[in-house]
């Protein structure tokens, strides 16, 4: 799924502070299960922005809606009866949504109200971890379904670089495993190494490291304590 | 973060106003001949075989619910309606129908009005 976090809401107080009566249009797919942008989300926003205003000295009206999928024409549709009552959108479906909101009404100025982050999995409640990068090219069959380009800091395709420490660690954080060192060892245990002995044409990836986003309301959970 | 306030009072002027919006979904309710030919099309019927999960009995024991009674629907029944259309549905939209009806577009309705009552599926652990 597509992982999103909400925006800090003075970043979206500033976007919206020229805009009278706006409807905040949240999504029930991906960013409902993140935690980001779904019905409990929206209407907590709600509150929000119209109290931050107030101690602005601003009456601002906000109202919610919560899309199926906000990803789908289809349901994106069910705005066009209430859009003309509003004068902006603030979407807290991922960048997707809110770009086909702004395509369905190009007259009227959407906001993201999140950040999207990356593609990932539920590690557990409040807690996600990126596991693709949706890069058009997999290479998971070979690589003993270990992603290198989103799980390598280099986003190498035939590693391990230089810099992978003892104990298998990357070069950039003694915490983060190696991930060429996972996909050695996952396809010596089920004897496949020659699947990376052969030389893969290197892709034109920045560096980058793997992501992972812990929900701010989760995150004393699983903060290591001493 | 979000809050623990209590849950509003239903609001059954919102809930008829969200059916008035539709209203033509209400033929299609008319239209339904209880054929159960949408039911091999529905990948959660095949896998469970709970009748309660064929399309043609979801959209009529939400939306078509709904209609009936005009919107005055107590929080119980929203409730029971929430497992037929969150949790027995993914709105995948492959439900076929000879007639041509949208069973999902019902769905999708019933669980906007679900939600504007506060009836919803919850993600985090509460």
């Amino acid at each position: 799924m597509i992982v999103a976090q909400i925006k800090p809401l003075p970043e979206i107080a500033e976007g919206l502070e020229p805009h009278g009566k706006t409807l905040i249009v949240g999504c029930g797919g991906c960013t409902s299960i993140c935690l980001a942008g779904g019905q409990p989300e929206v209407d907590q926003l709600c509150l929000e922005l119209e109290q931050l205003f107030k101690e602005k000295g601003l009456n601002k009206t906000f109202e919610g809606y919560v899309v199926e999928r906000g990803c789908d024409p289809d349901f994106i549709q069910e705005l066009d009866i209430l859009a003309a009552e509003f004068e902006a959108f603030l979407c807290v479906g991922c960048g997707a949504g809110a770009q086909l909101i702004a395509e369905q009404f190009p007259e009227k100025p959407v906001y993201p109200g999140v950040n999207t982050q990356f593609l990932g999995v539920n590690r557990e409640v409040g807690w996600y971890e990126e596991k693709c990068r949706s890069c058009g090219d997999c290479q998971l069959a070979y690589t003993g379904c270990i992603c290198p380009v989103t799980r390598c800091a280099k986003s190498i395709f035939n590693g391990p670089c230089g810099g992978t420490q003892r104990e298998g660690r990357c070069e950039l954080d003694a915490e983060t495993p190696c991930a060429w060192v996972d996909i050695f060892n996952r396809l010596k245990t089920q004897q496949r190494v020659e699947n990376i002995e052969r030389i893969r044409q290197p892709t034109a990836w920045q560096n980058q490291k793997q992501g992972q986003l812990v929900h701010e309301a989760y995150r004393d959970r699983y903060t290591k304590k001493d | 973060m979000v809050s623990d306030r209590p849950a509003p009072a239903i609001d059954q002027h919102r809930i008829k106003q969200l059916l008035a919006q539709k209203k033509q979904l209400k033929l299609f309710l008319s239209i339904c001949a209880k054929c159960g030919l949408c039911a091999e099309s529905c990948f959660y019927y095949r896998n469970h075989r709970d009748p309660k999960a064929t399309p043609a009995y979801k959209a009529v024991h939400s939306l078509g619910r709904l209609f009936k009674k005009r919107g005055k629907v107590n929080r119980h029944e929203l409730e029971q309606m929430k497992s037929l259309v969150f949790d027995k549905c993914a709105l995948c939209r492959r439900c076929y129908c000879p007639f041509g009806i949208d069973v999902s577009s019902m769905i999708a309705l019933a669980r906007a009005i679900c939600r504007s009552q506060g009836v919803y599926q919850r993600f985090d652990d509460k």
